[in-house]
């Protein structure tokens, strides 16, 4: 048993089968074969070396026809080589005697081969890789196909994995993501998080120590990966795993209920999502809208730009299932690295504070307008509501509302249906906008509150980094009363305000946000049933007084731990 | 190879050494002839049929190549084996 230790970025627990790719995006295959097998194996092997030799053969006779002799000299070579003892008595003897499987045989031997001829010739190896794939695709044939066409679950274990490579994975088999590399933000975290399923980045190197179909246990709260794990441990797991099912199940219970407190107020949960089918995660959990669509997934993973019908297509998947409930897309927010075609920023030493998201998209209009005609597209489909990322001053929300009319003029003009008061709104993250709140508020239609960057810009702490996390704190007094200032200048305007971001996914601040006066969360869409059940759970009166105490507090621990009790007291009621 | 051996000593005079198209070459004319060749630099041994064995020697140019025939037809294969090496393994750039 071994257990590697990596950043926990999705939750859960899986345990099954492990699927292996190794650099190339290749299937690493079981590395060791059973004794009874070998016979078969080496058959395979034969049969795979055969088929190998017909195959080159052939090109050596298409080659040496249109070419000539010299031409078709290099397939002979390569035929040559794999019918000379040497090769076959060398792979024989790794399966015979060290049960390795042929996959794993061959690719020692080629490159081992390919070593010796770099070393003492220093000339391209190119010969002996070509052969090894050619072997390799004869010995793993159908089974390298069936990445994309998987059979049964599998745990994906690789050095890092590529949206391409998530892409073409079959997601209705696929139960976990380890990553030797990556941290909090990589793209195998998105997706897992966005699939449900639970995943471990940044473990460390354990290639060398795990091959395909052997067990192996994801443990996403912990942040731990268990290779060869003992039976002890196994049967924990999966005791865990059969609790966390029943209570999924039990939560479920609530999908047609409405999120309304036991006096009878009544609150708006919504889903925060990334990736279009997540729409269905929301619905399967009765979510009364979507609160944050980020659009960024469009730009990750693709070498051009999104044209504007790819934004329609991804948008208009949502707005239909959603049938009527709001949809909330917040435009592009990104840094210019991460969008083909733009040039990389020359000043970019502080990114978190540089040329990013509105004011990226403020500086490049073309590309502003082309997602702002999809969500205006969109909107003639369900009820969109369009929402700008990171404003910190009056002037830039104007502007983009500008440039908003200006696309909506364009539409008009072409007879393209939209809805003309599809309702604009802001992310509250910048501390500046909070100070002038009391603007914003006669210049928008509604608010949403993004607390990742606002504790991120008002602690001034940088929440990727490891060392200063522990100032990043939703619970910090001055983040509250931010929360605070902003929730009653929309209430005097009536205008509706909505929290996204971690903290509202977090059941210890549901009761405080509440309080707060937030009629609307938006949050992860793995989190809504149990948020939903402590609204239920919860009074308003109770909710009023949790938040007066915690604006009275001085410091972080001292909320946290304030609203930890309060959290205990009604679960503890609630089980009663 | 229990029979008399025959030996000759050559010299790899083309620039890219013995590579796998040189290897091929000697693995085609070594077919010919009823005989069993190996060649020897060093210590290392490698089988004129076997080609992987042969580009493993690692014999660049200038290094000396000591071939050891059996069988029948063994000094006309080194004849020609001399020849070919000689020759460069008829490479233009050698």
């Amino acid at each position: 048993m071994k257990k590697l230790q990596g950043i926990a970025v999705s939750p859960g627990v899986a345990i099954g089968e492990a699927l292996v790719l190794d650099m190339e995006g290749f299937r690493i295959p079981r590395r060791f074969v059973a004794r009874d097998t070998v016979e078969y194996e080496l058959e395979r092997l034969e049969q795979a070396i055969e088929s190998a030799c017909a195959e080159i053969a052939r090109n050596r006779d298409a080659v040496t026809g249109e070419l000539g002799d010299k031409y078709g000299a290099i397939f002979e070579a390569h035929l040559q080589i794999l019918q000379g003892s040497q090769l076959r008595d060398e792979l024989e003897e790794l399966i015979r005697e060290r049960h390795y499987s042929p996959e794993y045989a061959v690719s020692r031997v080629m490159r081992r081969y390919a070593e010796v001829f770099q070393k003492v010739q220093n000339r391209n190896v190119g010969d002996l890789a070509d052969i090894e794939k050619r072997l390799l695709r004869q010995l793993l044939g159908r089974r390298r196909e069936e990445l994309a066409e998987l059979t049964s679950p599998v745990l994906v274990l690789a050095h890092n994995l590529t949206p391409s490579e998530t892409a073409n994975l079959d997601r209705k088999f696929v139960r976990g993501f380890v990553t030797e590399v990556g941290g909090p933000g990589s793209h195998t975290a998105i997706v897992a998080a966005a699939l449900e399923i639970p995943a471990v980045v940044g473990t460390g190197p354990f290639m060398t120590e795990v091959s395909g179909g052997d067990l192996v246990i994801i443990d996403g709260d912990k942040g731990w990966v268990i290779l060869h794990p003992d039976e002890e441990t196994i049967a924990r797991y999966r005791h865990e795993a059969e609790q966390l099912r029943s209570m999924a199940a039990r939560l479920g219970e609530l999908r047609d209920l409405p999120a309304v407190t036991a006096d009878g107020v009544r609150i708006e949960l919504m889903g925060n999502i990334e990736f279009p089918y997540e729409v269905d995660h929301c619905v399967e959990r009765g979510a009364d809208g979507i609160g944050l669509y980020r659009t960024e997934f469009l730009y990750l993973g693709t070498d051009r730009e999104p044209d504007e019908e790819d934004h329609f297509q991804a948008y208009s998947r949502v707005v239909r299932t959603m049938a009527g409930k709001p949809v909330t897309i917040r435009t592009f927010d990104l840094g210019a690295d991460k969008v083909p075609n733009l040039p990389s920023p020359e000043d970019e030493r502080n990114p978190a504070l540089g040329q990013r998201s509105i004011r990226l998209s403020l500086r490049n209009v073309p590309m502003f307008r082309k997602q702002l005609r999809a969500v205006l597209r969109a909107s003639a489909l369900g009820n969109v509501r369009v929402m700008f990322p990171l404003v910190s001053t009056l002037l830039e929300l104007r502007q983009a509302k500008m440039i908003l009319a200006d696309v909506m003029e364009d539409l008009e003009e072409r007879q393209i249906p939209f809805r003309r008061d599809v309702p604009v709104g802001i992310m509250v993250e910048v501390p500046a906008v909070v100070m002038m709140i009391e603007h914003f508020v006669e210049e928008v239609d509604f608010l949403s509150i993004g607390t990742n960057d606002l504790i991120q810009y008002t602690l001034a702490v940088d929440r990727s980094n490891k060392d200063m996390v522990w100032l990043y704190n939703a619970s910090d007094p001055a983040v509250l009363k931010l929360i605070d200032k902003t929730v009653q200048a929309a209430k005097r305007r009536s205008l509706p305000v909505n929290l996204c971001g971690q903290m509202s996914g977090n059941p210890l601040y549901t009761m405080l946000l509440l309080g707060l006066g937030l009629r609307q969360l938006s949050v992860p869409p793995s989190a809504i049933p149990e948020i939903k059940r402590l609204c239920r759970s919860v009074t308003m009166r109770d909710c009023e007084s949790v938040a007066r105490h915690a604006l009275t507090l001085e410091n972080a621990r001292d909320v946290t731990s304030y609203l930890r009790r309060e959290l205990n007291k009604q679960r503890s009621e609630f089980t009663a | 190879m229990d029979q008399a051996k025959t030996t000759r000593t050559v010299v790899v005079t083309n620039r890219a050494g013995l590579h796998l198209r040189a290897a091929l070459q000697i693995f085609q004319l070594v077919r010919e002839f009823s005989v069993e060749i190996e060649l020897v630099v060093d210590r290392q041994r490698a089988k004129a049929t076997d080609m992987l064995q042969i580009v493993a020697l690692g014999a660049s140019q200038g290094t000396e190549v000591t071939l050891e025939a059996a069988g029948p037809e063994a000094d006309a294969a080194l004849d020609a084996l001399a020849s070919l090496f000689a020759a460069g393994f008829h490479e233009e750039d050698s």
